[in-house]
This record gives structure tokens, C-alpha cells and sequence, in this order.
């Protein structure tokens, strides 16, 4: 044996400390990603280009005109903008929080790297170190990426010196750094003292408690006609007065909303300050878990590793486990028969195997809680949203808000169904990894197994999509004709987007990969989004531009049946495209796929 | 080398290992036999300082794993069932960061994949992302890599899954080599014979305790049994599970 090994007790060593051995692994693991694109296809990677660019440009410019609009209006323009950049901080940092707590969470106690490294000979708190700054960066690079064209909007409508720019950079950097202590923090106090199902509850509860408080806090109030001719100022200090938390100055969003204000307005010294205090927050906090925190994430890890569930402790759940073995003809402890087994073989319409397979992919989707708690999120909140319209009938009273808002729901629908679908739908059949040898090998065959999962999923999701933009119609007191309408066009888009997420899914698999987040941050994931995306700008602009209702302001425009009937048979072409083309591909594949 | 002393772990209620104590010195081949749920990989993952024990202690090379978890981690080495790897890295490069990060000097680590490289037969996969690899070529990165520092203390879970005969024969040449050398194996297993092989001692676990521990000769006397050591594990483990019925434990 060669005695390679110093004396670890005395550290002395003039290598590469392990943090920058992992930094350095984790660099050279992120620039071989970025290579692997050369070998996708370049038209694909174009189409994926120009969607991000063209998301910039768009964001960009909506985001220029909206603020210029809002920067004139008299007398207030300023203020309004400034209460928005508030605002949006505030909301953003909410959302950071958010999601720092739950990939931290998962990257610190779920994730083989964290226990390989455990069984090796580097310090927990560098452990810690690394899977801090590892998860405040895939928790904040979407929330660079959204703030960015709103910041470079708001510098060019202020008319800001070259250095804003820079300078905003910093800040953001400076910003993320917050929600990531707090994350970090609190999923090792929380993965302490709650196992999984008990934090999985508390992230629903803390979610529901959210919503609840933004139902309150955005209540709607209602404004007369009177009162927007008469008394605009009151309406607006009273829309100024929901948002007044935003201001709050201990709020680290206040620190970053002031120090970009500021320095905009030219007034650096202000701004100077504010991003000292953002600067001083981050290296307090972020040194103080850096350097604190790596036995606390030790013991909380082996906690997680060592604790039956917090439910079966209580004598209810255990009565309750009991009562659910075996009947009283079974010698067996076996399960009895759920509801979910009872309803699907109800009328014996599904096949012994299409039943196990269904229910086998709903028990997963509600076992997992951090996927349905985000869909619920996500559809809550455009619920809550639909559901307040009823308080703006009387300013929606012109056919031709009545039918932008139709579209525009309609438009937001979709887009959350297609969030929905690219992150739970397109990695399905990837999921199955190792176990796809059962299903592959089972006579029910993979094609089928692709089928059922676009069903499934189609359904499942036509309930959610269908429900809301009829709520939307009823809202808005539309009649039949166009509900039909809208409904017909969410029913399309929803087998087209569902078709297109199991069709790429099983075109692009990654069998190797069993994090579903990292599934969908490949290729086939983006592409996924992006051909999404575009499917719903196109047939979206298609049915509004074709459509009897929605196209010209004063509704002079003649009725031409022909045209909306063209129209909508092009959408419905255009649809079964975008859906078989990927789904047909996806099905051949899996045919000829090699287990 | 290895000391296990009243080691205990509950899981919620379930008492996963129940005070194992345990001696193996230096240069000895330890293998762990038990069926399923019996608390081996727990076992391991309290020896390797995965987890932490409900009571009792492990040391390794007389470190405390607890107490003193970095003297005791830079002396041994782990290759869990399914290792963990870096997929975009290549065998060199994971092989070469496994050793900086024992903080090995750029000759050692050189001069030990020198000698371990061409003996797992890598040199053809040493430049190829690990993403390509097979599990069992995966396996051979992951053992050569925890050899590399040359720990005092090695421990492995199911060394021979996923690797043809070739090279299960090759890694069962190089642990026993180290062990002569010094280095001290702990493997558990489920492939009897590879105990029967390998080990110059082994540990029957039955329900998180030591049922059993001896070189495979005395277990055979003690059971009774002779030829295969699998006749002398079922015939322990069987009397285990009787003895369990009559004092009347959920099997």
C-alpha cells in the first residue's frame, strides 16, 4: 500500500479546497451540457433561439409601452410606476422565498451528490456551502430572466445613464442572495422537525394561507362609473393604499425596488445606501449560514434518514393503517380495495391492465405533493382572478373588452396548462427509467402505455382548463354561442398541448435521470415549452383575428361567418398538426425502442 | 481497525439495528451476509457516518465517525450498490477529483491510477463521458476511484452487481491483494459463495443483530452443515426466524 493520504487532522494542504474542486466539477458538468446542444438539431435549436430572443423582444416591449403609458398619466405617472416596481420586487422576492425552500429542501436531503459527498472526507459545512449556492441558483435564474426586460424597459423609459445597467446587475445578484438564506435556513430547520409528508402539509397549508391572504389583501372594491369620471384620484389612492405593503422599509424588495429607483432618478447617494444595506443583509446572513449552519444541515440530513412517518406516530393514523390490512377472509395483510380502485373498475368499462396503469400514474401524481401543490397554485390563483371578474361587469360592458378578456383568459389558461404540461406531462415516460422494462415487457406493450398517459393526462386536465374558461364565460355574461366557442378552442388546445408534451416526452427520453426538473431542463423539456408557446400565440392571434367579436374595437366590422368558420377549421388543423406530428413521432419511437 | 460498539438505530418505532458490537482489525475481509431488512446497509450507512447512531458509537482507525468524521472519512473509502458519479465527467476526471478531494498530492494520484487504471481495465472508457458507461463499467470507475487514496478502511455494498465474471474476478483479486496488504474490507453481500471465497470472517445479520460471526468454517460447525456456506446461512437464519416465532416476534 502507498501512504498517499496526509494527516487529514492537520488540513495543511496546498491543493484545491473541496468547495472549488466541486465548483470546478460542477462548471466543467454545466459547459458539457451547453456542447451536447451541438449535437441536437440545429433547425430545433434555432426555433428554441429565436423563442427566447423573441420572448426578450416581446416581454421587452410590452413591458416599454406599459410603463410609458402608465409614466404619463398625469400628475401620477411616477408614483404609479414606482408603486408597480414595488410591488413586482415584492412579489418576486414572495416567490423566491418559495421556491429557494423547496429546491433547497430537495437538493439538500433528496440528492445522491449531497450523499456521496457526505461519505467523503469534506467538511458538512462546505457541503452545505455548495448545495446552498447550487440551490439559490437554480431557484433564481428564472427570475433573472423575467426581470430583466421589465429593467431594461424602466431604464430606457426613465432615460438612464449607461451605468443603471451595470449597476442593476449587481443588485440582483445582491437580491437573490436573501431568499436563498431564508430558504436554505428554514429547510433545515423545517426537514428537522418535519418529515416529508409533514413539510409536504405545511408547504400546501403555507400556499392555501398565501392565497387566502392575496384574495383578502386584492380584494376587489367596487368603482362606479362616477367615480373613475369624477374621482380618479380617490380610486387610485385607494388601489395605492392595497399595495402600500410593498413599502414597508424592512423589506429586502423595498432595499432593491429604492436602490434601482433611486439611481435612475440620479440620486446615487440614496441608491448607494439602499444597496449597502441589500449588500450588508447578504454578507451578514449568507456568512452566517455559510459558517453556522453545516452541522445543523448534518443533524437535520440523518434526521430526515432516521424517522418513520410523522403521521403514523398518532394513534388515529395507526387505528386507521390497521383497519386498512387485510379483510376478515385474508390471511393475508394485504391492502383492501381503495375508492380509487372502486371507481375506476366501476361499470367494468377499463381493462384490467389500462385500470392498473391509471391508477398506478394518479397515486404517484397525489403522492407527490409538490406537483399538484404548484398546479393548484397555479390554476388557484387565474381561479381567483376569473371568479373577482364578476366585480368588473360594469366596466366590461363593451363587446369588445368583453371578448379581449375572453381571449386573454382563454390565452392564460393555456399557457399554465402548457407550464403544466411541460413539467409533469413531457417527463412521464422518462420517469418510469428503470421500471420501463415492466410496462416495456407487459403485454399491454409501450404504445399503448403512451396512449394511456395521453389520455390520462388530457383528461385530467381538460376538467381543470375546461372548468376555468367557462367560469370565465359565466363571469363575464357571455352567451352560449360564445361559450361554445371558447370552450370548443381550451377542449382543442388541451389535447394539442397534452399531445405535444407526451409526444416530445417519448421522442426525447432520459431514462437516467430520476429528478423530473432536471428532465424537463433538457432539450427536450425547452423545445416541450417553446413549440407550446408558440402554438398558443399562433392559434390564439388566429381565432382572435378571425373571430366576429374580438378583432375591431368599435365592432363595426361585418359579421362573415365564412371567415370565423375558416378560421377555426385552420386553428383545429393547425392543432391536430402540432399535436400528431410529435405524438406520431413519439409513438414510432417507442415502438422501436430497444429496452 | 473497525469498532462497533452497541450500535443502535431506530427508524420512528422500528429498531432497525439492535446494539451490534463489533471488532475487525486490520487487513481482515469482513463479510456481512443477512436477508433483506436485517439492518446491514443501515449498519454501513452509521460505519461510513451517513447517518448517525441512536446509541452506541463507530470508529474507524480509532476515530470516533461521529466525533471526529473527517480523520475517520479520509481513512476509508465507500462504494454504495448504485455509486453515485458525475455523468458529464469522464473515468479520469472523477477519478482524479475523488483523489483531490482526499487531498492527494497530482503524483499519488497518478501513480495509483497508474497501478489501478489498466487492472479494471479503463483505459478504453478513461476519456469517454461517464453517461455512456454500463453499469458495470460504472461500477469498475467507482471502485477504482475509492482505492485510489489507499484507505485503511474499505466498505462496499454488493461489489458484484452489474459486473461480468471477468472483472467481478478482478475485483475480488484487488480487495483481497489490499486486504493482505493491510487494508481492512467490509463488504456486504448477497452472493454467498463470494463470502464463502472472499471473507476470512463473516457476520450473519438477522433483524438488526449479529446472529452469527465467524470465518465460514465455524459458521458451517455451528450449523451443522457442510459444503456450500449458503446450507449454514439458511439453516442459522431459519433457526433465527423459529427462535422469533416462539418468543413470539412479527416475522
Amino acid at each position: 500500500m502507498n501512504a498517499a493520504v496526509p494527516n487529514p487532522a492537520a488540513l495543511v494542504f496546498a491543493g484545491p479546497t473541496p468547495f472549488r474542486l466541486l465548483l470546478r466539477i460542477a462548471a466543467i458538468s454545466s459547459w458539457r451540457r451547453l456542447l451536447a446542444l451541438r449535437e441536437q438539431s440545429w433547425f430545433l435549436l434555432a426555433v428554441i433561439g429565436t423563442f427566447l430572443v423573441g420572448y426578450l423582444g416581446l416581454a421587452f416591449g410590452l413591458f416599454y409601452g406599459g410603463l410609458r403609458f402608465i409614466s404619463k398619466f398625469p400628475g401620477l405617472g411616477g408614483l404609479l410606476v414606482e408603486r408597480l416596481l414595488f410591488v413586482l420586487f415584492a412579489f418576486l422576492f414572495g416567490l423566491l422565498l418559495i421556491s429557494n425552500l423547496v429546491i433547497s429542501y430537495t437538493n439538500l436531503f433528496k440528492n445522491r451528490e449531497t450523499t456521496f459527498l457526505l461519505s467523503l472526507p469534506v467538511p458538512t459545512q462546505t457541503i452545505f456551502q455548495w448545495k446552498f449556492v447550487e440551490s439559490t441558483l437554480l431557484a433564481s435564474w428564472a427570475f433573472v430572466f423575467l426581470i430583466a426586460p421589465l429593467l431594461c424597459a424602466y431604464g430606457l423609459v426613465n432615460h438612464v445613464a449607461w451605468h443603471f445597467y451595470p449597476l442593476v446587475l449587481v443588485l440582483l445578484a445582491l437580491f437573490i442572495v436573501l431568499p436563498g438564506v431564508c430558504g436554505a435556513w428554514a429547510s433545515v430547520t423545517l426537514a428537522r422537525f418535519l418529515d416529508r409528508k409533514g413539510f409536504q402539509v405545511l408547504l400546501v397549508t403555507g400556499l392555501v394561507a398565501l392565497v387566502a391572504l392575496m384574495i383578502f389583501q386584492f380584494r376587489p372594491q367596487p368603482v362606479t362609473d362616477e367615480d373613475l369620471d369624477a374621482r380618479v384620484l380617490a380610486v387610485i389612492d385607494r388601489l395605492l393604499e392595497n399595495t402600500r405593503f410593498a413599502n414597508f422599509p424592512f423589506l429586502p424588495s423595498y432595499w432593491m425596488s429604492a436602490s434601482v429607483q433611486n439611481w435612475s432618478e440620479g440620486a446615487l447617494g440614496a441608491a448607494t445606501f439602499f444597496a449597502l444595506v441589500m449588500l450588508s443583509h447578504a454578507l451578514f446572513f449568507g456568512q452566517l449560514i455559510c459558517q453556522r449552519l453545516g452541522p445543523a444541515f448534518y443533524e437535520a440530513s440523518n434526521r430526515v434518514n432516521s424517522r418513520g412517518g410523522l403521521f403514523e406516530r398518532w394513534g388515529w393514523f395507526q387505528a386507521r393503517a390497521a383497519r386498512q390490512i387485510a379483510g376478515p377472509h385474508s390471511r393475508l395483510p394485504l391492502p383492501r380495495s381503495d375508492w380509487l380502485d372502486t371507481l375506476l373498475g366501476c361499470g367494468g368499462v377499463l381493462a384490467p391492465d389500462t385500470r392498473a396503469l391509471v391508477a398506478k400514474d394518479m397515486r404517484m401524481f397525489w403522492r407527490d405533493t409538490t406537483q399538484w401543490a404548484q398546479t393548484a397554485m397555479l390554476f388557484g390563483l387565474l381561479g381567483v382572478y376569473i371568479i373577482n371578474l364578476r366585480h368588473f361587469t360594469r366596466q366590461l360592458d363593451s363587446p369588445f373588452w368583453l371578448s379581449l378578456v375572453s381571449f386573454l383568459n382563454m390565452g392564460a389558461c393555456a399557457l399554465n396548462l402548457a407550464t403544466l404540461t411541460t413539467r409533469f406531462v413531457f417527463p412521464q415516460f422518462s420517469l418510469e427509467g428503470r421500471r420501463v422494462w415492466l410496462v416495456g415487457l407487459a403485454p399491454i406493450g409501450l404504445v399503448r402505455v403512451v396512449w394511456l398517459k395521453f389520455w390520462l393526462a388530457s383528461f385530467a386536465t381538460l376538467a381543470v382548463t375546461l372548468g376555468l374558461v367557462l367560469l370565465s364565460c359565466t363571469m363575464l355574461g357571455l352567451d352560449a354561442v360564445h361559450t361554445a366557442f371558447f370552450g370548443g378552442s381550451v377542449t382543442v388546445m388541451t389535447f394539442t398541448l397534452n399531445a405535444i408534451a407526451v409526444g416530445l416526452g417519448a421522442l426525447y427520453p432520459n431514462f437516467r435521470e430520476t429528478n423530473p426538473n432536471k428532465i424537463v431542463s433538457g432539450f427536450g423539456g425547452t423545445f416541450c415549452l417553446v413549440l407550446s408557446f408558440v402554438y398558443i400565440l399562433v392559434g390564439v392571434v388566429l381565432l382572435a383575428v378571425s373571430s366576429p367579436w374580438g378583432w375591431k374595437p368599435d365592432m363595426t366590422g361585418e359579421f362573415a361567418p365564412a371567415k370565423a368558420v375558416s378560421s377555426w377549421v385552420i386553428f383545429v388543423l393547425l392543432s391536430y398538426l402540432a399535436g400528431w406530428l410529435p405524438l406520431r413521432l413519439g409513438l414510432r419511437k417507442v415502438a422501436t425502442t430497444e429496452l | 481497525m473497525i469498532e462497533l460498539h452497541e450500535l443502535v438505530k431506530h427508524f420512528g418505532d422500528v429498531r432497525a439495528v439492535d446494539g451490534i458490537s463489533l471488532t475487525v482489525p486490520r487487513g481482515e475481509f469482513f463479510c456481512v451476509l443477512g436477508p433483506n431488512a436485517a439492518g446491514k446497509t443501515t449498519t454501513i450507512k452509521m460505519l461510513v457516518g451517513l447517518i448517525k447512531p441512536t446509541s452506541g458509537s463507530a470508529r474507524v482507525a480509532g476515530f470516533d465517525v461521529q466525533t471526529q468524521p473527517l480523520e475517520a472519512r479520509s481513512r476509508l473509502s465507500f462504494v454504495p450498490d448504485f455509486p453515485f458519479l458525475y455523468d458529464k465527467l469522464t473515468p479520469w476526471e472523477f477519478i482524479r477529483f475523488t483523489g483531490q478531494l482526499f487531498r492527494m498530492s497530482d503524483a499519488d494520484i497518478r501513480r495509483g491510477a497508474d497501478e489501478l487504471i489498466p487492472r479494471f481495465s479503463l483505459q478504453e472508457w478513461l476519456h469517454k463521458p461517464i453517461e455512456g458507461l454500463s453499469h458495470g463499467t460504472r461500477q469498475r470507475v467507482a471502485i477504482t476511484a475509492a482505492l485510489l487514496h489507499s484507505p485503511e478502511v474499505f466498505v462496499i455494498d454488493e461489489p458484484m452487481v452489474g459486473l461480468d465474471p471477468h472483472h467481478a474476478r478482478i475485483v475480488k483479486d484487488v480487495l483481497k491483494e489490499r486486504a493482505l496488504q493491510g487494508m481492512t474490507v467490509f463488504m456486504s453481500t448477497h452472493q454467498i459463495y463470494v463470502a464463502d471465497e472472499m471473507a476470512d470472517r463473516v457476520g450473519i445479520f438477522h433483524r438488526g443483530r449479529i446472529v452469527a460471526a465467524g470465518t465460514p468454517e465455524e459458521l458451517r460447525r455451528r450449523a451443522g452443515t457442510d459444503g456450500a456456506l449458503e446450507k449454514a446461512f439458511l439453516a442459522i437464519t431459519e433457526e433465527e426466524v423459529r427462535t422469533d416465532s416462539a418468543n413470539g416476534a412479527v416475522p
